[in-house]
């Protein structure tokens, strides 16, 4: 049988780019349009969240990080991303099931609209920070800025490649659902969100950035809080995960797209 | 370019059963461990080894009981199901419509909808813009195009449904009876644009149990009973032999 090469299926996810774009279009429209409030939403969820952590970290669990409110939310954002957009991954095939029955088209482009809808809220999440930052704490905009659209790339590539196993996986198994929730709570803990990558004692500092979303956030937080150029070293191990972890998983999930249509 | 629109060749499908459609890990598990089946349910055959071709501009009918395999080749044919064994060879643009308004979106108006599904049909944005006039004449539901799919009747949205299919100007049309839906009037206009759209040199192939369609429409007709074709031959040949059978 005929299985799609991962070079074949990005040409195919680029002929349905149509597709693609109305998909992220209807996307945002559908969370939007019966709130009055909208965007708003989007936005006050994670600054709430964002506020409690930044409370609960200089007041109680006092953690030695100068300007912590400014830390937090310089990574905070990237790593809500990657948590929503694993998320949607255990059903976003599952709610297309009808459309997947009755045209063919490539299923991935359905996980890629759901993540361009995310990584359009969280580009402004992003450039308000940015802009908070510049003037609050640097009083003037870093030069490291010039990096950020980069790693938003590195960590747009790694979340699609963490999405479509776990997409695959979600079709076949029910567990996929319940067990998520414990792998991104666990992931919140032993990626530096709310704590910075250099508290890891010298040990076991390695094995810990072994973690690509350990490594992209250590990235922001240069970048963004610390307003330093990250290393090039740095850089390029992130981007050898991100792509390798993509090709990877894309080559997996190509492998057992087929089957989705008559599973669902 | 060949006459041939649609060519089958030995073309089998196996499903396998799954008992909850997505299974547990646990049970795939116990299974594994107990070497009994293979990881993802027992198979069992839909199609077995189909054969035909079918030439540009026909008109075909696929017949049969439910659960001989009539929606499985036309899923097949549009290329939802890859075929275990054998291969379909197709020339032209194909459309298919085998579940009216799959994938509409109850909260998005008529409009937003189009835009999806007339994408994944295939269609440009652009397309769509220009055969909108088009799309909205033949569906008829007025100003409901700007209203929530939500509050449509089902006539609506299968008229909203088949009017994007046939304004995609396919070669080859596949339908899994859904003209079924829909009024006299709608089902006498779809007729009417079938005809049209044969009449152009199109390629239509259509499941229905309405053997009186069948006769008007169709010029040939497959038989399909147990996942293998019966007879193939001219459509009142066929239908008399079915009947007589049945």
């Amino acid at each position: 049988m005929k299985r799609a090469t991962t070079i074949g299926s990005l040409g195919s996810v680029y002929r349905y780019r149509e597709l693609l774009w109305a998909l992220v279009l209807r996307n945002l429209k559908v969370k939007y349009q019966s709130s009055a409030l909208g965007f708003f939403w989007t936005m006050l969820n994670p600054i709430l969240t964002a506020g409690v952590l930044i409370i609960v970290f200089t007041n109680i669990v006092k953690i030695p990080i100068q300007n912590y409110w400014a830390f937090l939310i310089s990574g905070y954002f990237a790593w809500n991303f990657m948590a929503q957009c694993l998320n949607a991954a255990t059903y976003t095939l599952g709610e297309h099931a009808p459309l997947a029955r009755s045209i063919a088209f490539p299923q991935e482009v359905l996980i890629i609209s759901t993540t361009i809808s995310r990584l359009i809220e969280f580009a402004v999440e992003l450039l308000l920070t940015m802009a908070v930052l510049a003037v609050a704490l640097h009083g003037h905009v870093p030069a490291s800025y010039a990096v950020v659209p980069l790693l938003v790339l590195l960590q747009f590539l790694l979340c699609l490649g963490l999405q479509l196993p776990v997409a695959a996986l979600s079709v076949f198994f029910k567990d996929v659902q319940h067990a998520l929730p414990i792998a991104i709570a666990t992931l919140f803990y032993i990626s530096p969100v709310f704590y910075a990558a250099d508290f890891v004692p010298d040990w076991i500092h390695e094995a810990y950035l072994l973690n690509p979303i350990a490594q992209l956030l250590t990235l922001y937080h240069d970048a963004i809080y610390r307003g330093v150029m990250p290393s090039m070293q740095a850089i390029g191990t992130a981007s050898l995960f991100s792509l390798g972890t993509f090709f990877v998983t894309y080559m997996i999930f190509n492998r057992y797209k087929h089957l989705f249509a008559e599973v669902l | 370019m060949s006459s041939v629109a649609v060519r089958c060749a030995a073309v089998s499908k196996r499903f396998r059963i799954y008992e909850h459609r997505a299974m547990s890990l646990r049970e795939t598990f116990i299974r594994v461990l107990l070497r009994k089946q293979a990881l993802l349910g027992r198979p069992y055959f839909a199609l077995g080894d189909i054969d035909f071709a079918i030439a540009k501009g026909e008109a075909v009918a696929i017949i049969g009981t439910n659960g001989s395999g009539k929606s499985t080749i036309l899923r097949v044919i549009a290329g939802i199901y890859p075929p275990s064994d054998g291969e379909v060879q197709l020339s032209g643009r194909l459309a298919a419509v085998l579940e009216l308004g799959a994938g509409f979106h109850p909260d998005l108006t008529g409009t937003e909808n189009v835009a999806i599904y007339g994408t994944a049909l295939g269609l440009s944005r652009q397309e769509i813009r220009e055969r909108f006039r088009e799309i909205l004449d033949f569906a008829d539901i007025g100003q409901f195009i700007d209203t929530p799919v939500k509050y449509y009747s089902s006539g609506m949205v299968a008229r909203l449904a088949f009017a994007v299919a046939v304004c995609v100007e396919p070669d080859i049309l596949l339908l899994d009876e859904v003209l079924s839906v829909g009024d006299e009037t709608f089902r006498d206009r779809c007729f009417e644009r079938l005809r049209r759209f044969h009449a152009h040199g199109g390629t239509l192939i259509f499941v229905s149990h309405d053997l009186e369609t069948v006769r008007e429409m169709c010029t040939r007709a497959i038989w399909m009973d147990q996942g293998a074709v019966r007879m193939d031959s001219e459509v009142n040949e066929v239908v008399d032999a079915y009947l007589a059978h049945a």
